[in-house]
């Protein structure tokens, strides 16, 4: 009689060991499977940031951070309040003359950089490079 | 059959004939000698580029939502609509998009151009190097159209102010 109760205490104590063992699998696999989501989500996004573009706009990037002298023009520049020509409201005069005014600025920051996108800068001779013979 | 012959024979001569992209052994050596420095200078221009698109493209949409929108808008609303306002901001708005996509593409060629070795493919390099050129060429023009755009918008605000 006494047999037959260590023999079914050795047993529960093995089935109670199964089962940790189990939770301990389960555990595991529920971290891996974490780490999997993780990756192809991170993946996705990465994808999605470099093919819609976003990424040759993003200047915190490593190399194209700003410079200090640009930073400091930027914060006198967020010092600026931002005009915002109202939708609604009669026209006359006043009106356009404060508009042209506003839009004026934003004229000169565009005509600032007199040729953008030079070709010039990927031309041969910039790179040091002879002429075709 | 001669005349399958025949066309299968321009064919071919019309693909011999196709100008291939020539490359000299002097600008070969320069490439694979300067391939450090022209890398350099490369990456240089990608931040430079990065700066001026982040400007310009800021001012671009300040320009479209804060000026143009609003005020065809207003015009609008007080029975003072202006056909060649309206068609010019739709013309703006058009360019912009080309813009921004066009510097995309210029932005990914450059990206391959830099990330290409030059001192083992220099023929390669400067076959590349020609057509990021021509992606750039079109970003400046679509820059110039823009500036063209925002110049006739000024031009016509201010015939309207006269007539106000």
């Amino acid at each position: 009689m006494e047999e037959k109760k260590v023999e079914d205490k050795v047993s529960d104590e093995k089935k109670q060991k199964k089962k940790l063992n189990k939770g301990g699998w389960n555990l595991v696999i529920l971290g891996i499977m974490a780490v999997v989501i993780a990756v192809i989500t991170s993946g996705v996004s990465l994808l999605i940031y470099h093919n819609s573009g976003d990424i040759y706009l993003d200047r915190s990037r490593p190399g194209f951070l700003p410079d200090e002298e640009e930073i400091e023009e930027e914060n006198n520049d967020d010092d600026e309040e931002e005009f915002k020509f109202d939708k609604t409201g009669p026209i006359d005069l006043t009106v356009l003359e404060k508009y042209l005014e506003e839009l004026q600025a934003e004229v000169d920051a565009v005509n600032a950089y007199e040729k953008p996108f030079e070709e010039k800068v990927l031309s041969d001779e910039s790179f040091g490079i002879p002429k075709t013979e | 059959m001669k005349r399958l012959l025949v066309v299968f024979a321009v064919f071919v001569m019309s693909l011999v004939a196709l100008p291939c992209f020539a490359i000299s052994e002097s600008q070969e050596k320069a490439i694979v000698d300067k391939c450090n420095e022209i890398k350099e200078q490369l990456k240089a221009v990608q931040k430079d580029d990065a700066r001026t698109r982040v400007h310009l493209g800021g001012r671009y949409e300040t320009i479209l939502t804060s000026f143009m929108m609003p005020l065809n808008v207003r015009l609008l609303e007080n029975n003072l609509s202006n056909v060649e306002l309206v068609e010019n901001q739709n013309s703006f708005a058009e360019t912009k998009s080309l813009f921004n996509n066009d510097y995309i593409d210029y932005q990914q060629r450059l990206e391959e151009l830099v990330a290409l070795d030059c001192k083992k493919e220099p023929a390669n390099f400067y076959e590349k190097l020609d057509k990021v050129r021509q992606k750039r060429k079109i970003v400046g023009q679509d820059a110039l159209k823009l500036r063209n755009l925002i110049s006739k918008h000024v031009r016509l605000v201010t015939v309207l102010r006269g007539k106000i």
